[in-house]
């Protein structure tokens, strides 16, 4: 990776100072600088579990050990809980998105009408679909997909207008200008110009709906990774809390890592111009989306 | 629809000019819009629902009107805005030496890019209950993470910030013997600093709303709290009243103050934003 350590060093200690120097050195660091953060909180407030508990209790979870008494692991249980309501949730607000994204988009009359409420409904923290749900349909899938489902949706519907708003306007002249057909001016205007919004309103979608199906399952569920924190949470077992918050965050983080970064940076490739700026900022966490 | 606002603008004499015309629209647009909104809401709520479980937008205003009324308002709005500007001073303040160190090291790049990666896709959910278990219902959790959540994004425009310092310049004051303070005052800061303000007003949307959270999850006084408490008493125009009100006190904020802020600050820039 770095090539401090490809080149053979003239001395060993001017070698050692470049290895020290190094890219790879400072991100190692940095996870060393964690644990021992990490370490010194759990000695000055002794609710918060060090490092050490934490693992050994995601090893007996994942590796579906004993907890000691009848308590076993059972990570593979609550994400096969949670993934399919989280799921429909996103499948649901990405085709609910997709059509009143493009309704917006498209007319200047649907606009003026109707983005102010999208907006509000943008702002709208999701907690209050948790407990809105929760009194309406009480516990139950419903009550977390439909949560996940509202709380993602205009997030997806912003970006698709947004993505409508953006098709170059003297192209779309040209094009009527020189009759291209309806079938091209879609494949080679429209698409292009909307696909990287998509993604992007897709990526927001799965990094809001992930907050909201915990919160969801958090309030309103019996099962699932919302739930299962919870249920550390409340019997005052903190290391089996912290291990499933770490569950939780490390699997967003994978998605957001694995998949959906590189598709947003793939359906981005095409603007040769704003590649860098793009890359940028899928790179960066300025378009990034804590979900709250 | 809007040709009764423009009649009125185009009475002093002159014709309106576009910019006036767009701005009538756009309140009409609003007017009519959010009218509608409400229209459809009411009816539901009278036709299909039930005002019990759908709650009439009039049944909410007037709750909301006795939260104003009766100082509630106040009471829990001073602490939790209290609380978000500690939490951002405390990003400020953490923010801009990280960022310093980012945009200058690339040993410091490197060692910060994991955790401000990482931070950018964390549920806020994890914020709120980390915080109510190391800090109980403390006043310090909801400041913490406030403070966490706007950190990163702090950072990264700080270090994206001293990137795009024109390198030209620095080097034209040093030959022409500038002090390095005169430089740093003149040159890097000016530069650095619409980088540093948009950070702040893209981590304030995410901050608030976490910051809520938190207090609704721990917390003994605030609008998250009372939103809690609401949701226990299973009253939804109680809840709906407060979330309402802080959700356009909020817009209100970011559309007016900050953004009024930023374009004041940075009314000597060309083009608009970094």
């Amino acid at each position: 990776m770095s090539q401090a350590t490809t080149v053979a060093p003239a001395s060993p200690i001017a070698g050692v100072g470049r290895l020290l120097r190094s890219p790879l050195t400072a991100r190692i660091a940095s996870y060393l600088f964690l644990l021992v953060a990490w370490q010194l909180l759990s000695l000055y407030e002794d609710r918060f579990p060090p490092p050490a508990d934490v693992f050994g209790f995601l090893w007996i979870e994942v590796t579906g050990g004993s907890h000691g008494g009848i308590v076993r692991g059972e990570f593979l249980e609550h994400f096969a809980a949670t993934l399919p309501r989280f799921t429909l949730g996103i499948a649901i607000s990405m085709v609910l998105g997709i059509v009143s994204g493009v309704v917006i988009g498209g007319s200047k009359i649907a606009e003026a009408l109707l983005k102010d409420t999208l907006l509000m409904l943008v702002a709208l923290p999701a907690i209050i679909w948790a407990f809105l749900t929760q009194m309406w349909l009480g516990l139950g899938d419903t009550a977390v997909v439909i949560t996940t489902f509202l709380s993602a949706f205009p997030f997806v519907a912003v970006n698709v207008v947004q993505g409508i708003q953006a098709v170059p306007r003297d192209l779309r002249r040209m094009s009527g200008a020189f009759h291209v057909s309806s079938y091209r001016r879609v494949r080679h205007l429209l698409l292009p110009a909307v696909t990287g919004y998509l993604f992007a309103g897709f990526r927001f979608a799965v990094i809001i709906g992930w907050n909201a199906v915990l919160l969801g399952e958090w309030f309103s569920s019996s099962e699932g990774v919302g739930y299962q924190a919870r249920y550390w949470y409340d019997a005052n077992r903190y290391k089996g809390f912290v291990a499933w918050v770490i569950l939780f965050i490390g699997f967003i983080v994978l998605i957001d890592r694995v998949a959906l970064v590189p598709l947003q940076r793939r359906a981005f490739r095409w603007r040769d111009t704003q590649v860098k700026q793009a890359q940028r900022r899928v790179e960066g966490i300025d378009v990034a989306v804590t979900g709250a | 629809m809007s040709s009764v606002p423009v009649a009125r603008a185009s009475r002093g004499g002159r014709p309106p000019s576009l910019v006036t015309r767009r701005r009538v629209r756009g309140i009409a647009g609003l007017v009519i819009g959010v009218g509608g909104f409400l229209l459809v809401w009411t009816l539901l709520s009278a036709l299909i629902f039930g005002p019990f479980t759908l709650p009439p937008p009039s049944r909410i205003g007037s709750v909301m009107w006795e939260i104003v009324r009766s100082g509630q308002f106040i009471h829990h709005f001073v602490p939790t805005i209290l609380r978000l500007a500690y939490g951002f001073g405390l990003a400020l303040l953490i923010g801009f030496p990280v960022g310093y160190l980012m945009g200058t090291s690339r040993w410091w790049r490197a060692f910060f890019h994991d955790m401000t990666i990482v931070a950018g896709s964390i549920p806020g959910i994890t914020y709120a209950v980390l915080a109510l278990v190391v800090f109980g219902i403390k006043i310090l959790g909801p400041i913490l993470s406030v403070g966490l959540v706007s950190m990163p994004y702090v950072a990264i425009n700080v270090a994206e910030g001293l990137d795009s310092v024109d390198h030209r310049l620095v080097q034209m004051s040093d030959a022409y013997g500038r002090r390095r303070a005169s430089i740093v005052r003149n040159v890097l800061i000016p530069s650095v600093a619409p980088f540093a303000f948009a950070g702040v007003r893209l981590s304030f949307a995410l901050a608030w709303k976490v910051e809520q959270l938190t207090e609704v999850f721990g917390s003994s006084s605030g609008v998250g709290f009372q939103i809690r408490h609401e949701f226990e008493d299973f009253s939804i125009p109680g809840m709906l009243a407060w979330v309402l009100l802080f959700v356009i006190f909020m817009i209100l904020v970011e559309r007016f103050v900050l953004a009024k802020l930023e374009r004041y600050l940075f009314r000597w820039r060309l083009e608009d934003r970094p």
